[in-house]
């Protein structure tokens, strides 16, 4: 698989303030990636960066194997969707797909057709009048249609629920016949982590995640029991979080459950689950977990 | 150059802010008419020259600052190169201002033939400004259109470089390098002498001075916009 993303000790600094702090990570082809953190966390300046909007501080950054800044042949497989982009204050919705098929090579207008009308989009309607999720809406089809080697999409989700299952029906849908490198950038963890093959979690400006979705889901689990019984299991393991709900407590552990562990717990009247992704993320940029969070990448 | 074309494509999306020139023009030139009919009807003779070509000037300057904020954005957050950006709006308003020349010398000479519209108002057609060759009015027009265009681009080009406190900054040191130069000039009395030396050029030929200036307008436009951002 070609790497299409190299970044080595990567910086971006804005006066005083280090938003991207040297992160290192590649991006192969055809495969979803998931930039997930906070906000403030760096994901949007991290995107800028990739798609030459912004400029490096320190560090380097190969996109395609060549430098993105001012690059014709690299910025030309980029489609970046991002929230807050602004339109000519005149345009309108069609004006938009209009020239959205200019500027993208691979535009595919039979597709971006089909998808406005999933997403209903007022094609004769002023782009400055749109709500926030008829915005989000032209982003993801001008996204999807772009069908760019690299399609990067963030905080794509100011649309409403039903939207937004149908965006991941379509995303994974086109991603499955038109393969191609994706990125997401959100916080909305949860509702984004069965599309993700691949997860980069963003924590004040460093990269504390860089790791396979599967691999990742995996490096934790959650028990859940009376106190005394919890306290008793967890002696000698990595705790990274804990709740207590009345007299149940339950405690995140670093790890995979193995036979035995799964043996006493089951011994110890204990429930093992899964931990989410959202709940894993959240429990590794927490301020206590961070070191921690640094051990397991 | 398929680029540079998108561009010039995106520019002709909004067709306000290029024929709002024109229409600009039309309207004040309508207004100015409509005054000087009633002038004639209460009884007035005088010929008027009121100048109404500063306003299309005017006009270019602010579409200068205007398109660059309103479409920048979107080019390159779609992947558009700052370089094919700047070449795809220069030949948008090169052509525009092209369209615009040819019109305004129609309108010259439609001015010629009809007596100043009937009424002996000298609204396109200007002594000095028109007495060279049909071609060197054309040219006139151009550069009348051109050079004001790429002044407001040079303001839009340092805004989104260096925002609204770097733009300031800009043009207070403009500001007080021009009362600078005024007080000089006006301490050593050669404002005489700076006249006299320009009304020896035709209009043609100032018009040919300018082409320097915009080209550095060009320059000067050009490299804040090679590190804006958005």
């Amino acid at each position: 698989m070609s790497t299409i993303v190299e970044a080595e000790c990567l910086t971006k600094r804005f006066g005083d303030l280090t938003a991207i702090d040297s992160i290192g990570f590649s991006l192969e082809a055809g495969k979803i990636y998931g930039l997930l953190g906070r906000n403030g966390s760096g994901k949007t300046t991290l995107l800028r960066l990739l798609t030459a909007q912004l400029f490096v501080t320190g560090g380097t950054l190969l996109v395609f194997g060549e430098q993105p800044y001012e690059n014709r042949r690299v910025l030309s497989q980029i489609c970046f969707m991002k929230e807050n982009q602004t339109y000519p204050k005149r345009w309108r919705v069609g004006d938009v797909l209009a020239m959205a098929a200019s500027f993208f090579p691979r535009w595919d207008a039979d597709y971006a057709s089909v998808l406005s009308k999933d997403f209903q989009l007022p094609l004769k309607q002023k782009m400055r009048t749109l709500s926030r999720g008829a915005l989000s809406a032209v982003g993801i089809v001008v996204g999807l249609a772009s069908r760019a080697p690299l399609t990067i999409f963030d905080e794509p989700l100011g649309l409403d629920v039903v939207a937004r299952s149908l965006f991941y029906e379509r995303l994974l849908a086109d991603y499955v016949e038109h393969p191609r490198t994706i990125l997401v950038s959100t916080h909305l963890i949860d509702e984004v982590s069965r599309l993700l093959e691949h997860v980069l979690v963003l924590d004040q400006g460093r990269l504390i995640i860089d790791e396979e979705a599967e691999a990742l889901r995996s490096r934790a689990f959650t028990v859940t029991g009376s106190a005394s019984q919890v306290a008793t299991f967890t002696e000698g393991l990595t705790q990274i979080g804990g709740e207590q709900f009345g007299s149940l407590v339950s405690a995140t552990l670093l790890g995979n459950a193995d036979t035995g562990e799964r043996r006493q717990a089951a011994a110890l009247g204990l429930e093992l689950t899964p931990v989410s992704l959202q709940q894993l993320i959240i429990h590794l940029t927490s301020t206590a977990s961070h070191r921690k969070a640094r051990e397991i990448v | 150059m398929n680029a540079v074309r998108t561009v010039v494509k995106m520019h002709t999306r909004d067709t306000l802010i290029w024929s709002g020139i024109l229409w600009g023009l039309s309207l004040q030139f309508l207004a100015t008419l409509i005054v000087v009919l009633m002038i004639r009807f209460f009884g007035g003779t005088t010929t008027f020259y009121p100048g109404g070509l500063i306003a299309i000037c005017a006009i270019m300057f602010v579409v200068g600052i205007v398109t660059l904020n309103d479409t920048f954005p979107v080019a390159l957050g779609w992947s558009c190169r700052r370089t094919d950006y700047f070449l795809g709006t220069t030949v948008m308003a090169v052509a525009v201002s092209a369209v615009a020349a040819v019109l305004l010398l129609l309108c010259s000479r439609l001015e010629i033939v009809t007596g100043g519209w009937g009424v002996e108002l000298h609204y396109f057609h200007l002594p000095y400004l028109n007495d060279g060759s049909l071609i060197e009015q054309l040219y006139i027009y151009f550069v009348l259109l051109v050079n004001p265009y790429f002044l407001g681009f040079v303001i839009g080009s340092i805004y989104r470089r260096f925002g609204r406190a770097g733009t300031l900054i800009f043009l207070l040191i403009v500001f007080l390098l021009m009362s600078l130069f005024s007080f000089v000039w006006t301490y050593l009395r050669w404002w005489g002498a700076l006249f006299h030396w320009f009304s020896q050029f035709t209009a043609f030929e100032l018009a040919l001075g300018l082409l320097p200036v915009t080209a550095f307008y060009l320059l000067v436009s050009y490299l804040p916009l090679r590190r804006a951002v958005v």
